[in-house]
């Protein structure tokens, strides 16, 4: 007999995620142009990613966990530094971020 | 942006657009997407469309380490949609850029399907440059080629990321945070900012307290905060102007 399971797991984390998507579709067609609203759910969603960056940074999984917190903090602050230092350009800001994270795991 | 006459432009400027960064941002998340998927025994063919119909890397995650614990359905329901819940804010704030394009809103449930931070962050950003009955096509140009190197990022993540030394797989990991701090820090609107610095306070402890609903939590706090506080500010301005 196939093992069904894995399919139905993966079928049900689609849906999981779809029906925010869909959920959202319905609302915004509901809400005025130009409503306070559409404000409101736009600070939610900044919320939402810059907690998941903060996460992402402050509690990591697998590899990542074994890097100190300092060695993972000072190279994001870094990348902070060189992208509003020179013009915005994410790409200078992407080199000083894993510069500074590439000397910090030689020199630690 | 130059002016976009047909739908075939706004695609090719869209294409254009997304190589670059925004197309290895997607690759290294989803190298390490396809690594983890690897080792948690997923199938490579369910690993890469998982990309292709989730889209939507927190979820896809979840999915694949509750899976591989062998956690019950319902755990991995409610984890995946906890994970991925985002979308919904972020679809009601991107659609009023389609809004004076002359589609059929009903295509909206399947453009829907193809959002992700990075796609949200260039719409809403940028989007107002482009003509707005070329906003789709450049919208669907853009994540087309941000999913193809997100599939790209899966396949070389599953099929090598042990053979790849650890500092270049570091490297990819730690780009992801980089970037999506660097994109969505990069606001001038008084609210969104504070939002951002809110979540990234609460971000972390709120994860400690409910690792399933924590994103949620953190982000919706964050950003009611920051409305709240922006329209008292706005309020008090107001009535500053008024009474001085």
């Amino acid at each position: 007999m196939v093992d069904y399971s894995e399919w139905i797991f993966f079928i049900s984390a689609i849906f999981a995620t779809y029906i925010w998507r869909f959920a959202g579709v319905i609302i915004s067609h509901r809400i005025e142009a130009n409503h306070p609203a559409f404000e409101w759910f736009t600070c939610l969603a900044y919320g939402i990613i810059a907690s998941l960056v903060a996460r992402t940074l402050i509690i990591p999984s697998g590899l990542m966990a074994e890097i100190p917190l300092w060695q993972r903090l000072f190279p994001m602050l870094f990348a902070f530094i060189g992208f509003y230092m020179f013009g915005k350009r994410l790409l200078v800001g992407i080199v000083f971020g894993e510069t500074a994270f590439i000397l910090l795991l030689f020199i630690g | 942006m130059k002016d976009l006459d047909t739908n075939f432009q706004a695609v090719l400027t869209g294409i254009r657009n997304a190589i670059g960064v925004p197309a290895l941002l997607l690759f290294s998340a989803m190298t390490g997407f396809g690594s983890l998927a690897q080792e948690q025994g997923l199938s490579l063919y369910i690993s890469m469309l998982s990309t292709v119909l989730i889209w939507g890397m927190p979820g896809q995650v979840v999915h694949v380490e509750l899976y591989g614990l062998g956690a019950p359905l319902i755990a991995v329901v409610l984890g995946v949609a906890g994970a991925n819940a985002r979308f919904m804010p972020m679809t009601i704030s991107m659609m009023p850029v389609f809004a004076e394009s002359t589609h059929n809103r009903k295509w909206n449930y399947l453009f829907s399907h193809f959002i992700s931070i990075n796609t949200w962050a260039e719409m809403l950003n940028r989007g107002h440059e482009i003509r707005a009955e070329r906003r789709v096509s450049y919208f669907l140009g853009f994540s087309a080629t941000c999913m193809f190197a997100g599939l790209v990022g899966v396949y070389q993540g599953y099929v090598l990321f042990e053979s790849m030394p650890d500092i270049v797989s570091l490297c990819l990991i730690f780009l992801v945070p980089i970037y999506f701090g660097l994109i969505m820090s990069n606001t001038l609107h008084p609210p969104y900012l504070l939002s951002f610095i809110f979540g990234c306070l609460l971000g972390a402890p709120m994860h400690l307290l409910t690792p399933e609903w924590g994103l949620v939590l953190s982000g919706t706090i964050a950003g009611t905060m920051a409305f709240i506080i922006r329209n008292w500010l706005k309020d008090f301005m107001k009535s500053k102007e008024v009474n001085g």
